[in-house]
């Protein structure tokens, strides 16, 4: 190699030293715009009535969306937690080289990348056109649908951290498979076990295409999942095609609320990781 | 040796856990087996649902660049080609009614353009920013910046779609003039023309501006809502998935190689570009997993884009993606069982597609990286 070849890419990897700070850079900047020009429009609006008030009432609220919201995301993480967590155990603790092992565990990665509009699409054929109307259930369900591979991935990736001496002394001292399970392999895992759960409600607090055709949204105050529910991502979808500005205003706002929501979600997975290590 | 007080024991251990231990391990077994049926509910749903499209149009569905709701009327046309019109009304007159027809093309070609798009932004970006992350930042700003990414990620579609349709949209389209951003910073907003002006001199570049209506050579309008902007949101959104993958990644390429080619005297470039190829199995599928996420997002393109399912080759012009066409005809296809049917067969199309990305995603980052599940 010539002097000049030295120098030339000592030059280039000095320029391309640069462009990949660059690159990190615009990266930050544009993302703190958009977060920032969130936060600052959606402040603008955003006062306590909003919380306690109603769409039709003045001025409008947002107090049925955000309450359907959590209502839908607790049904959703009453069923798919569970369900998650006991196809990661099935995964982690009983057969986990099983002819069924593999194929489940390639499914649920594949599940959870599936389009979430398309589970939306799921939703209303098998609960809402047998059901005959938009209701809660299905919303609450598809969300579930969405949640239970994230939850099952986790919950398997977490327990296979727990040391297997754990689980020979649990049995050595005489407890039997479940009990080895339940006291001993979850409970040491517990704190990245949550943390799994935790990302998930995050993930489908935000989902909006999943709800469209199940859940559809309610302008009223509705406690009951047998009737179509609202949820703040479907108002603020709906308040975006509004033509007025100032109604629009509250979409930025439902926005801010929402982000707040999913921010304290994982501001929580961060305390809980780090108490535990 | 068995013994008698084997068999025993045996039994006591059964008689006091005989409701916990079967009664876990079955629930456990039909969760996993659930997963499974969560899949092939999917595909046989779809597929029924699909029917009557897949019957109907066979093949063609996925060569027909034709999406046709409703009847196309026909007008009846006199020697000359003209229109024939009835003599009381003067309206003209209604030869025939070709039958709805949809065909996939237009969505696929769609929801190729804004992917590709996005792509064409995120990686290059997402990679620089996972080599700054991995080589040039202080590890004391490692964790902050880590945050900061997998929290955008977190940020639901639907605020980068608002802030697409009424922010990035307006700032695109539009005359060329200068805006303030937060009334200070001047920005130049009208983007779109003022790149069009740029363009529509360069030989060559003329298609990707311009379109030809009848017979005629016209500027394409700059609305703000089109694949190009549609493409930018999606690419802004895949930017935190394919950075904190490739992160994961990049630092688990073992010290020792990075160390050999600095002490065979490689500059930094030099060793970074051999970090890469070292690790661009799993880098592809860190991409493969952003494609899938552009590929299958359907709030923030119709709220940006809407869904006009048209092909057209210029950037400049509004179309839909396969997921924008579901959620924007969805509800008018409700009573429409062929309308219905040719939604569903896409859904069916970007389902298959959504599994074969992924599949060839995992396939290559697995066990590299357990986030790629928690993140994507």
């Amino acid at each position: 190699m010539t002097s000049m070849q030295i120098t030339r890419s000592k030059i280039a990897s000095r320029i391309m030293y640069g462009v990949c700070i660059a690159c990190a850079a615009i990266i930050i900047l544009t993302l703190l715009l958009i977060t920032g020009y969130l936060l600052v429009i959606g402040l603008h609006s955003l006062n306590w009535r909003f919380f306690v008030n109603l769409p039709q009432d003045n001025p409008p609220g947002m107090r049925n969306s955000i309450e359907g919201t959590i209502i839908l995301v607790a049904l959703a993480a009453a069923a798919g937690i569970p369900i998650g967590m006991l196809a990661g155990i099935y995964l982690s603790e009983y057969d986990a080289n099983s002819m069924l092992a593999a194929p489940v565990r390639f499914v649920a990665d594949v599940l959870a990348g599936v389009p979430s509009i398309v589970v939306g699409i799921l939703g209303y054929e098998l609960l809402v056109v047998p059901m005959g109307t938009y209701s809660g259930w299905a919303g609450a369900a598809a969300l579930a649908f969405i949640m239970i591979p994230i939850v099952a991935r986790t919950t398997e990736e977490m327990l296979r951290l727990v040391p297997g001496s754990y689980r020979e002394a649990s049995i050595a001292l005489g407890a039997t498979k479940a009990g080895t399970i339940l006291r001993v392999v979850v409970p040491t895992a517990t704190g990245s076990v949550v943390t799994g759960a935790m990302l998930a409600i995050a993930r489908v607090a935000g989902e909006t295409a999943p709800l469209l055709f199940t859940a559809v949204g309610s302008s009223r105050l509705v406690h009951n999942p047998s009737e179509p529910f609202p949820s703040l991502t479907l108002r603020i979808y709906e308040l975006s095609n509004e033509p007025s500005p100032e109604t629009r205003m509250q979409a930025w706002s439902g926005i801010l609320v929402l982000i707040a929501l999913i921010f304290l979600v994982n501001l929580s997975v961060r305390y809980f990781t780090r108490q535990r290590r | 040796m068995t013994s008698v007080s084997d068999i025993d024991s045996n039994l006591i251990v059964r008689r006091r856990r005989f409701s916990a231990e079967p009664a876990l391990y079955l629930a456990a077994l039909a969760s996993a087996v659930m997963i499974l049926l969560m899949l092939a509910a999917l595909l046989v749903v779809l597929f029924a649902a699909a029917a009557p499209s897949i019957h109907r149009f066979g093949a063609d569905f996925l060569v027909s660049t034709d999406w046709r709701p409703n009847p196309l009327p026909v007008l009846k046309l006199n020697s000359h080609g003209r229109p024939i019109r009835d003599p009381r009304t003067w309206m003209k007159v209604v030869d025939h009614n070709e039958p709805p027809r949809f065909g996939a093309v237009a969505s696929i070609s769609g929801t190729a353009q804004t992917s590709g798009i996005a792509l064409l932004l995120a990686v290059p970006l997402s990679l620089g920013a996972a080599l700054c992350l991995v080589r040039i930042v202080p590890v004391w700003l490692v964790p902050p910046i880590s945050f900061l990414i997998e929290f955008l990620a977190a940020i639901p579609s639907i605020a980068y779609g608002l802030w697409g349709m009424f922010v990035l949209g307006p700032w695109m389209g539009g005359p060329a003039r200068w805006e303030r951003i937060g009334g200070v910073i001047p920005f130049p907003a009208g983007i779109e023309s003022r790149v069009a002006a740029a363009l529509v001199h360069l030989p060559g570049f003329g298609w990707l501006v311009e379109r030809q209506v009848g017979g005629k050579t016209v500027p394409i309008p700059t609305t703000g809502r089109d694949v190009l902007v549609a493409g930018i949101i999606l690419g802004i959104m895949v930017i935190p998935i394919i950075t904190a993958i490739s992160r994961d990644i990049l630092r688990n390429i073992p010290r020792a190689q990075i160390e050999g080619t600095i002490a065979l005297g490689a500059t930094w470039w030099q060793s970074c570009t051999e970090m890469l190829k070292f690790s661009r199995s799993g880098l592809f599928g860190a991409i493969i997993l952003g494609l899938a996420r552009a590929a299958g997002e359907t709030m923030a393109v119709l709220m940006v884009m809407g869904s006009t399912p048209n092909v057209s080759a210029s950037p400049l012009s509004a179309g839909a993606t396969m997921a924008s066409t579901l959620a924007g005809e969805f509800p008018e296809a409700a009573t429409n069982d062929l309308h219905r049917g040719a939604l569903m067969e896409l859904a069916l199309i970007l389902l298959v597609m959504s599994l074969v990305f992924n599949i060839v995603a995992r396939y290559l980052v697995v066990g590299k990286t357990i986030r790629a599940s928690a993140v994507a």
